[in-house]
């Protein structure tokens, strides 16, 4: 089954060694001035818990300077979705598409063994490729990792293994797809739809859960000083703890300036305070493993159902 | 003694609402080459996906050399299917098919499959391939692992006759060396009636007319006479199918012996009269109690 | 090496076909004893019949103790049915295809050709037997 992966795989192989490629490529390119940049200003001084003078304003400055840079790789989470969109879609729905089951499946080899032995071929490509791609990445965000830390999502869903594990989930995902829906446009449209709503949804309501989040009271008007940090929730309360919303502060800070006082001074008087929720930077490989976790056993349950439907396959 | 190559035991495939074979029973001869013919949607080629393994039964059970297909895919190695169409992969070149087979199948033949792809370069691409061409590389796949069943879906369908004749003596060939069963779906009787010594007919998903070729042409007689009330005919033991056409009265008949009555001339039926007179959904009035498929085993 | 034709419009039993084949050769002098039959395999490849028809005709000369099969080797003709001589055959051809131009020029097709020849054959034949 090797040749045979080889063989019908081959190009997509190539594929994704061109895309590799063309990201260290990329990444070379731009690090160039980001590194420079960073040697320029000393800014490994500026590095928590280390903080010096200025840093408060040089480190904005930089990140700002390449900020588009910056958000351009959070579209590198997309990456792991063409596992599954563009190998793991087209595997058995093709077949069923194009009616070449009925020469695949008819050989010495049972269903199952083909579909196994494929899909574990190509994962163990797959998690290659999206490995080197997060190395990359890390390697590229590192200075701005530094600084700012990797555990917000914007760092967080482009490093470390949680890659490769949403790489096979997006696999596991376009394979079942395939299955089920018996075309390959479908089973692509679908495998979009569900990895991006899985994805979604776990970024937004499991990973903040996943360990208890700290809190952490600050005083009204400071800076939340949470660098690295991953901020949860920043909530103004008053000195009872009971929650100011929007209109309440707009209205406070009206009544100041009416009043001639200096809005902030004012809402120190008035005994409010900062309630930070967060998940603190020591925590990443941490979250990272518990996701990847989930992510991996979602693609082996939805392999294993894959291996059940394709003998009941096409009818 | 070994088990017959392939044997269905009220066999019934349903898709959605509608059955396309429904209680079919039927025991196809070792070393036999078979055809089965019947009308389009018959469900030829729902028999032929059930004994590859491709269906499952919705009732009733199929056993290819004595296994289920599906529980044991070993089976399948000694199975050779070409689907309609000869299902193959385009942008393949010929020979990384035949490396595909050769490696999927724990049996390979190299000298077989090589025969049968005489004048085809190795290194075309499947889809430039004539439709020919492509029917013989179907072939060369099927029976490079030397099975002991091959299995054909409408293989001469879209074959230029000199094609079709082609595949047929390779096929032949590749029989006569292997010993093997073959069973060949077509709804052209005449394409297989050449080399078929048993025929099964299907029509709407049931056994029609099942048998030696040579003991049903023996047996089968066509009576024509002036049209009259029938009564009891002497060597006929029973009336398959009647047709009038004017003053004229056609008969086909079993006969039991010689038939002795100077009112009827009698020819002998061709293969192709008798499928298409079994094929009739409207027969003689019989008693119910004698309404069954007529079976003849060679 | 006898080459085999299949009549598939005959209405005569494939078998029997290279079965009579066997014998018109037999009797014509185009096989003689030690000849070798066209194996199995050839006669399939070649005319696109059912290898188990082949097997059956060569079975039934077998029987009729007009051929041998060699284990391994192949079949063979192991004796001759009788038949005039060759030089007879000639003759009488040369006879038969000069009658034969006589018979077209007076206008009879083929239809009506045959139907003379077997008519008169049958009829000559039992006043033989008579």
């Amino acid at each position: 089954m090797a040749w045979v992966t080889w063989r019908q795989h081959g190009s997509q192989a190539v594929g994704a060694l061109g895309l590799l490629v063309a990201l260290g490529i990329g990444a070379l390119l731009t690090h160039v001035p980001i590194g420079s940049a960073f040697h320029h200003d000393s800014l490994s001084a500026c590095v928590p818990p280390a903080a010096r003078t200025g840093c408060d304003i040089i480190v904005p400055h930089f990140e700002s300077e390449f900020a588009g840079l910056v958000t351009a790789t959070r579209f590198l989470t997309v990456l792991p979705l063409l596992a599954g969109v563009f190998v793991g879609a087209p595997l058995i729905a093709r077949e069923l598409e194009f009616g070449t089951y009925r020469f695949a499946w008819t050989q010495g080899v049972s269903r199952r063994h083909w579909l196994l032995s494929k899909t574990a071929l190509l994962a163990a490509g797959i998690v290659v490729a999206s490995g080197a791609a997060s190395l990359v990445v890390m390697w590229w965000r590192s200075p701005f990792d530094r600084l700012g830390g990797r555990i917000g999502p914007s760092a967080f869903d482009v490093e470390g293994i949680v890659v490769p594990a949403y790489a096979l989930f997006a696999l596991a995902l376009g394979v079942l797809a395939g299955l089920v829906f018996r075309r390959t446009v479908a089973a692509m449209t679908a495998t979009l739809v569900s990895f991006a709503a899985t994805r979604f949804l776990v970024s937004a309501v499991i990973r903040p859960h996943v360990m208890t989040p700290l809190h952490r009271v600050v005083a009204a008007t400071a800076a939340s000083g949470m660098r690295g940090d991953w901020v949860l929730s920043n909530t103004l309360v008053d000195g009872g703890g009971r929650q100011i919303t929007a209109g309440h502060e707009e209205l406070a800070v009206l009544h100041a300036q009416q009043a001639g006082i200096d809005p902030h001074t004012y809402i120190l008087t008035l005994g409010w305070r900062r309630i930070l929720s967060y998940q603190p930077a020591g925590r990443f490989w941490t979250l990272q493993l518990v996701e990847a976790g989930l992510f991996v056993g979602f693609a082996v349950v939805l392999i294993m159902l894959a291996l059940w439907l394709v003998r009941r396959t096409p009818g | 003694m070994s088990p017959p190559p392939l044997v269905a035991d009220g066999l019934g495939k349903r898709f959605r609402r509608d059955w396309a074979l429904r209680d079919l029973t039927l025991t196809i001869p070792k070393g036999a080459v078979v055809g089965l013919a019947g009308p389009n949607a018959a469900g030829k080629s729902t028999l032929l996906a059930l004994a590859a393994g491709m269906l499952a039964p919705s009732e009733g059970s199929i056993a290819v050399l004595g296994r289920d297909p599906r529980e044991a895919p070993e089976v399948l190695a000694e199975v050779g299917y070409v689907g309609q169409g000869a299902p193959l992969y385009r942008s393949f070149r010929v020979a990384d098919t035949i490396e595909y087979a050769r490696r999927t199948n724990s049996r390979w033949d190299r000298d077989i499959a090589l025969e049968l792809l005489t004048r085809i370069d190795s290194r075309s691409k499947v889809s430039a391939l004539s439709a020919g061409e492509r029917a013989r590389l179907a072939l060369a796949l099927a029976l490079g692992k030397r099975p002991r069943l091959v299995l054909l879906d409408e293989p001469f369908a879209s074959l230029d006759p000199l094609a079709g004749r082609e595949l047929l003596q390779l096929l032949m060939d590749g029989v006569a060396e292997l010993g093997a069963t073959v069973v060949v779906a077509s709804h052209v009787v005449a394409d297989i009636q050449r080399v078929c010594d048993h025929i099964v007919l299907l029509s709407s998903g049931c056994v029609r007319l099942e048998g030696n070729v040579e003991e049903l042409l023996e047996s089968h007689r066509l009576l024509t006479g002036p049209r009259r009330p029938l009564g009891s005919i002497r060597g006929v033991r029973e009336i398959v199918r009647e047709r009038h056409s004017g003053r004229q009265l056609t008969l086909l008949a079993i006969a039991d012996g010689p038939i002795v009555d100077p009112s009827w001339t009698i020819d002998p039926v061709s293969l192709e009269e008798l499928l298409l007179a079994y094929m009739a959904p409207e027969r003689l009035p019989m008693p119910a109690a004698e309404r069954v498929p007529l079976r003849w085993h060679g | 090496m006898i080459e085999f034709h299949l009549d598939p419009q005959s209405g005569v039993a494939t078998y029997l076909q290279i079965v009579r084949q066997v014998k018109d050769a037999l009797r014509l002098g185009t096989l003689d004893v030690g000849d070798q039959l066209p194996t199995v395999r050839e006669v399939v490849a070649e005319l696109a019949v059912n290898p188990n028809t082949v097997a059956k005709a060569y079975r039934d000369l077998e029987r009729e103790g007009l051929v041998v099969a060699r284990q391994g080797r192949g079949t063979f003709i192991s004796s001759t049915l009788a038949r005039a001589s060759l030089q007879h055959h000639a003759e009488l051809r040369q006879e038969f295809e000069r009658w034969l131009e006589t018979a077209r020029r007076a206008g009879l097709d083929e239809e009506s050709i045959r139907a003379l020849v077997s008519t008169t054959l049958r009829e000559s034949l039992a006043r033989r037997v008579a």
